[in-house]
């Protein structure tokens, strides 16, 4: 068994190119930028192609080409950058292609845009949030799983301290064996019978019209069977908890920390974490709110998964946000959020409501 | 059991260098190892640091700790955040040719009745040394070996091995100087001195 030394970017790429990915384009941009180098490093080894393009929406559209021929192919970028992705992400959505999404956020003010989305029409996809380099890896392994498996793209929302931290990871997955995609075109044209069509819009080849209300209902079903099945979530310290503190990503591995220290303590508290930002496991989440006086959501932003987690627990407990934006002076969102102290200093005051309000 | 090791200096040191090759030197021993270094740009006497978290098994800590168990010092110029994070009973070791500041703590400076709250400062003139040898940049393994002999947080030649796996490839005609740096440093502090793990030696 041997670890080995790696920064998270490198990580990621590492786990990825072992995942099989043999394609993928970006266009550089702190914390991403390394993924982008790292891939460069690997690909053209395993015979694969990485391109540093000219934007992010040419990077997507490359990669949406290289997906279409059946590859493993992945993209990635910061809030900002998949900002200018969001018209091709729903429509790759909607073209059923295994898309991965490297997403190293300056912070975690793309919650939304992670879990919603800006592009048109009804889309969703899978977005895991990692809390340290090791899970990222397992991750990185499982969205390329899943992304193949449902034809959907997944998303591995990171941030700063995610690509650059570095942990001695293992490499333990079964080696990847490509698996023959019928859907996928091959270059034959039109007239040889063996041309396909992949396109956004629900064209059946051989059909003279489009019918885009069975095409989005059959996706709106696809959906529902990804919600249904694929939540991921962690939690601690839970029955007997009075107040229950959800975190996600980085932030989430300061908050456990605090909260087993709270624990070693006495004090009634417990830790939740969305392992999966969507589906959002919300019958998890709400089992494990159960028999507290409150939830508290430590995020690092104005408030924004604070909403699903309203909604899992359906109004049984008071939800109360305790996070809120912090950043360095370079916006990279390295803000003084990230200390144990400080995190510890709002879930005591959160206790101590709890006991001013009981 | 998790041990933190703070560094830091400026810019051109190889405070970073020093920060990856203990904890690669640490999983070469079998343990587990995490490190993020933090600097202001790429550019020599601007701010570097780094933090090294070592242990058993996986690390749980969160990558910037509230407070450290050893610090390596190789300048006074950005080391006010860290001296902020010492506890009273931290290891410190410090390059005393170019540090010029106090070492007392925040606490220690105010509660004269508890001087003994003043962390366990270990001198040793990384620099000098590194510059008699002919290797000024050197320096920061010369500290780094001083800490290992003194903490045994990790052994010599992990720290040997590591620093090899951790030159790139047109940096290998330094490989020499820094064994060279390593050994002088491990010989410059009382082995064993503050003893990292609870029984001497490596992990199973």
């Amino acid at each position: 068994m041997t670890r080995t030394l790696m920064e998270g970017s490198e990580a990621i790429a590492t786990a990825a190119v072992a995942a099989g990915c043999r394609f993928f384009a970006g266009y550089p941009m702190t914390p991403f930028t390394e993924v982008l180098e790292n891939f460069g490093k690997r690909l053209p080894a395993v015979g694969g192609v990485c391109i540093n393009a000219e934007s992010e929406i040419e990077a997507i559209g490359m990669t949406w080409g290289a997906l279409a021929t059946g590859a493993r192919a992945a993209t990635g970028s910061t809030g900002q950058g998949l900002a200018l992705m969001q018209e091709s992400l729903s429509e790759i959505t909607r073209a059923e292609l295994p898309l991965v999404v490297f997403h190293m956020a300056r912070g975690q003010g793309d919650y939304y845009q992670a879990t919603r989305g800006g592009g048109h029409g009804d889309y969703r996809h899978i977005v895991y949030a990692p809390i340290d380099v090791r899970e990222a890896v397992e991750l990185t392994e499982l969205a390329f799983d899943r992304a193949d498996h449902w034809r959907n793209p997944v998303q591995i929302y990171g941030d700063y301290l995610l690509a650059h931290t570095s942990e001695g990871v293992e490499f333990t997955a079964d080696p990847f064996v490509p698996v023959a995609k019928d859907w996928a075109v091959d270059g034959s044209l039109g007239g040889s019978g063996r041309s396909r069509n992949i396109n956004p819009i629900g064209m059946q080849k051989g059909s003279k019209s489009i019918d885009p209300e069975s095409f989005w209902k059959r996706l709106q079903v696809k959906h529902d069977q990804i919600e249904a099945s694929e939540a991921r979530f962690e939690s601690e310290s839970t029955e007997d908890a009075e107040l229950l503190v959800v975190a996600f990503g980085s932030v989430a591995r300061f908050v456990r920390h605090v909260v087993r220290e709270l624990r070693s303590e006495g004090r009634k508290v417990g830790y939740a974490r969305p392992i999966s930002l969507w589906p959002f496991p919300a019958e998890a989440l709400a089992a494990a709110a159960r028999g507290t006086q409150r939830v508290a959501v430590l995020e690092q932003n104005a408030g924004q998964m604070i909403d699903d987690v309203r909604l899992s627990v359906l109004g049984s407990v008071p939800v109360v946000g305790i996070g809120g934006i912090s950043s360095d002076s370079a916006g990279f969102g390295m803000g003084p959020l990230l200390d144990t102290r400080v995190i510890r200093g709002r879930i005591e005051s959160a206790l101590e409501n709890l006991e001013v309000s009981t | 059991m998790e041990r933190e090791v703070m560094l830091t200096g400026i810019g051109g040191q190889s405070v970073q260098l020093a920060a990856q090759i203990l904890a690669r030197a640490s999983l070469l021993e079998g343990r587990h190892a995490m490190f993020l270094g933090t600097y202001g740009g790429t550019m020599r006497g601007g701010n570097t640091d780094s933090t090294v978290i070592i242990g058993d098994a996986p690390i749980v800590s969160p990558p910037i700790v509230s407070s450290t168990w050893s610090a390596m010092v190789m300048h006074h110029q950005f080391w006010q955040p860290l001296r902020e994070k010492l506890r009273p009973d931290s290891i410190v070791v410090v390059n005393s040719t170019l540090f010029e500041n106090s070492f007392a703590t925040a606490d220690s400076a105010t509660d004269s009745t508890a001087p003994e709250d003043v962390p366990r400062i270990f001198e040793v003139p990384a620099t000098q040394i590194a510059t008699d040898l002919g290797n000024a940049l050197g320096a920061s393994l010369v500290l780094l070996g001083a800490f290992a002999s003194l903490t045994r947080l990790v052994g010599l030649d992990a720290l040997l091995q590591a620093m090899r796996d951790s030159i790139p490839s047109y940096r290998r005609q330094h490989v020499g100087a820094n064994e060279t740096a390593l050994e002088r440093g491990f010989e410059s502090l009382p082995p064993n001195g503050a003893p990292a793990w609870p029984t001497a030696g490596v992990a199973q």
